[in-house]
C-alpha cells in the first residue's frame, strides 16, 4: 500500500473500537496448514489475546488467496482485512493497544532486531524444511499442501508453491545450504533467543511484548509439529528456558481463557 | 596461525578500502581482530559473478561468505568477541539480521536498480575493475541478481511490481538507520570501546552508503543526518584503515586519541581529497613530498615522515 493510503487506513482504524466479531482467517487446522503458516498465526493469535481482544479463528481452504498479501494469516475486523504480524501489530496499535509502549527506544530498537532475527533464521529454515527437503516435500508437504482441491489441481498448486519457495532461497542464498547448515542456523538462533531470555519470564521483563508472540509462536509449533524425523524440535529442546517460557504463555493465556486452539500440552 | 591468509575482493575507491559491502566487513572485522591479511583486488570475475566475494584462501581451505569467513578466522583464534557477554553475542546476531532483512535491500536499489545511480556511479565503476569483454556482462547480471533478491523477498506473488516495494523498502531502510543510531548513543562502538562483529558488520553496510556520490541520494541524505553513525564511520575509516595506507600495520589499536577525533571531525570534508592524494603518494614514491600536503595526525601517532602538516 501507498504511504498515503496507510495513513487513511489507520486513521479509520483508530475510529472505531474493536469489535466483537473479529476474525483470523487461516488454512484448514487438520490437513492442509503447513509448519510456517501454521506458526505464523499462532503467533498472531497469542498476540491478540497478549492485547485481550477477542478473534475467533476460522479456517478456510482458499485463506491464500483472499489475503491481501497472499500471506496467512489475515484477520478481518470491521471493514477491513489486515496480513501478517507486522501490519497487524500496527493496525492494533492505532486501535489503541499496544504492548510495547512501556519500552524506551533502545529496547524497541531491541526488540524489532530481534523479531528480524526469527523471521530470518527461524522462519526461512522453517520454509526450507518444508520446500527443499526432499523427504519432508514427498512425505508430508506436497500430501497437505493441495489437499483441498481435486486431481489434477492439488499437484499442480503445490509443485508451483515450491517453485516459488525455492527460487525466493536462491536469491537470499539459502540455495546451496545443506539439511544440516540450516539446523545449526536454527540452533544458533535459539540460542541467542535464549541468552536473551535468560531467566526472565518474558523478553522484556515483566509484560509480554509482540516479540514474545512472535517466538511463541515458532517455538510451539516447532516443537508440537511432527514431522520426518524431529531433528528440529531437538535443537529447541536444548534450551530449557525456551520451554519453559512456551509452557508459561501457553497455559496463561490460551488455557485460561478456555480456548481450546492449542489444547495439546508440551511433551 | 601463521599461515597466509589471502582475501580477494572487489578494490576500493572514494575513500574506502573497499565498495562492495560483504567485502569491507571482513576486511573491517580482519582489522578488529588483528588477523594478517593480504588483499588481491580481484579482476578475474567469474568468481564475482556467481556471488561468491569476498574469498578467503589459506592454504588449502576456501572459504566464501562473509558469516563463514568470520566463523574461520574466529576458529583461528583471531576473535573481536570474547569481551562480549553471551546476550551481547545474541544481540549482535539480532542486529546483523535487522541489518540484512531492512536496509540491504534499500541499499541493492540504490546502488543497482535505481537508474540514475546505476548508469553513472556503478555500472562504470565495476566495468572499470572488470577486464573487457567481461565488463559488458557482469554488471548487468549484479544488477538483475540485486533486482531479483528484492522482488522475491519484498514483492508480493503472483505480481512482482517494484515501485509497491520501493517506498517500503526506503522507510523500512530509513527506520533501521534510526534504530541503529538509537542504539549506539553517544559511545565510541556498539559495546562499549572495542570494535565487535556488529560493528564491522555496520561499517561494512554503511560506510559505501556513505562515502560513494550518488545522483539520487535520499537514503545518503537519511544518513548524514544521523551524524553519530557518521562519526563511526569516520573513526573506524580514520583509525584502521588510513594507518593501513600509510604501510603501518595497526595492531590492534583500540582507541582513538581525542586529539586525532577532533583533527579528524574538522577535516571531513577534504578526507576524500586526502585519500586520492595517498594513493598517488603510494603509487609513485618518487614525488618529493612537499608537493602533497595532507594532513599531519598529532605528533603521538605519526609515525611515518612522508606525510607533513595541513596547510590552512
Amino acid at each position: 500500500m501507498s504511504l498515503v493510503a496507510e495513513a487513511f487506513v489507520s486513521q479509520i482504524a483508530a475510529a472505531e473500537p474493536w469489535p466483537e466479531n473479529a476474525t483470523l482467517y487461516q488454512q484448514l487446522k487438520g490437513e492442509q496448514i503447513l509448519l510456517s503458516d501454521n506458526a505464523a498465526s499462532l503467533a498472531v493469535q497469542a498476540f491478540l489475546q497478549m492485547c485481550n481482544l477477542p478473534v475467533k479463528v476460522v479456517c478456510r481452504a482458499n485463506a491464500e488467496y483472499m489475503s491481501p498479501s497472499g500471506k496467512v494469516p489475515f484477520i478481518h475486523v470491521g471493514n477491513q482485512v489486515v496480513s501478517e504480524l507486522g501490519p497487524i501489530v500496527q493496525f492494533v496499535k492505532a486501535k489503541g493497544h499496544s504492548l510495547s509502549d512501556g519500552l524506551d527506544e533502545v529496547q524497541k530498537a531491541e526488540m524489532k532486531a530481534y523479531m528480524e532475527l526469527v523471521n530470518n533464521m527461524l522462519l526461512t529454515a522453517e520454509l526450507y524444511l518444508q520446500w527443499c527437503d526432499e523427504a519432508t516435500v514427498g512425505e508430508i508437504t506436497h500430501a497437505r499442501y493441495g489437499s483441498p482441491y481435486p486431481w489434477p489441481l492439488n499437484h499442480i498448486l503445490a509443485y508451483q508453491k515450491q517453485w516459488e519457495v525455492k527460487r525466493k532461497m536462491k536469491a537470499i542464498g539459502w540455495g546451496n545450504k545443506t539439511l544440516d547448515q540450516v539446523l545449526e542456523d536454527v540452533d544458533q538462533c535459539c540460542q541467542a533467543l535464549s541468552q536473551r531470555l535468560g531467566t526472565q519470564p518474558y523478553f522484556f521483563n515483566k509484560q509480554p511484548t509482540e516479540l514474545d508472540a512472535l517466538v511463541f509462536g515458532h517455538l510451539y509449533t516447532i516443537l508440537t509439529t511432527q514431522l520426518t524425523n524431529d531433528e528440529l524440535s531437538e535443537k529447541v529442546k536444548n534450551y530449557s528456558n525456551l520451554l519453559a517460557f512456551c509452557r508459561r504463555i501457553e497455559q496463561h493465556y490460551f488455557e485460561d481463557r478456555g480456548k481450546g486452539s492449542s489444547s495439546i500440552s508440551l511433551p | 596461525m601463521a599461515a597466509p591468509l589471502e582475501l580477494s575482493c572487489w578494490g576500493g575507491g572514494w575513500g574506502l578500502p573497499s565498495v562492495h559491502s560483504e567485502s569491507l566487513v571482513v576486511m573491517a572485522y580482519a582489522k578488529f581482530s588483528g588477523a594478517p591479511l593480504k588483499v588481491n583486488v580481484i579482476d578475474n570475475t567469474w568468481r564475482g559473478s556467481r556471488g561468491d566475494v569476498p574469498v578467503l584462501t589459506s592454504e588449502d581451505n576456501i572459504v566464501s561468505q562473509p558469516a563463514k569467513i568470520l566463523n574461520f578466522l574466529r576458529k583461528q583464534k583471531y576473535n573481536a568477541d570474547y569481551e562480549l557477554s553471551a546476550k551481547q553475542g545474541a544481540d549482535t546476531l539480532a542486529y546483523i539480521a535487522l541489518l540484512e532483512e531492512k536496509l540491504l535491500p534499500a541499499m541493492l536499489h540504490t546502488f543497482w536498480v535505481e537508474s540514475d545511480n546505476y548508469f553513472s556511479v556503478t555500472k562504470p565503476w565495476f566495468a572499470s575493475q572488470i577486464p573487457f569483454p567481461l565488463s559488458l556482462i557482469l554488471p548487468g547480471r549484479m544488477s538483475k541478481g540485486a533486482l531479483n533478491r528484492i522482488l522475491l523477498t519484498r514483492g508480493e506473488p503472483p505480481l512482482y511490481h517494484l515501485r509497491e516495494v520501493e517506498a517500503q523498502i526506503y522507510r523500512d531502510a530509513k527506520e533501521c538507520l534510526n534504530l541503529l543510531s538509537n542504539r549506539l548513543g553517544t559511545s565510541q562502538f556498539f559495546f562499549g570501546d572495542t570494535p565487535s562483529t556488529l560493528d564491522a558488520y555496520v561499517f561494512g553496510f554503511l560506510a559505501p552508503l556513505y562515502k560513494v556520490p550518488f545522483p539520487k541520494v535520499q537514503l545518503q541524505e537519511h544518513l548524514k543526518q544521523l551524524s553519530n553513525l557518521c562519526r563511526f564511520c569516520d573513526d573506524i575509516l580514520n583509525s584502521y584503515f588510513r594507518l593501513s595506507l600509510e604501510g603501518i600495520s595497526p595492531a590492534g589499536q583500540e582507541t582513538v586519541d581525542a586529539n586525532l577525533q577532533k583533527l579528524t571531525q574538522l577535516v571531513n570534508k577534504e578526507s576524500n581529497l586526502i585519500e586520492k592524494m595517498d594513493d598517488n603518494l603510494r603509487q609513485s614514491p618518487q614525488l618529493p613530498p612537499r608537493k602533497l600536503p595532507t594532513l599531519k595526525l598529532t605528533p603521538a601517532d605519526e609515525e611515518s615522515n612522508s606525510l607533513q602538516r595541513l596547510s590552512p
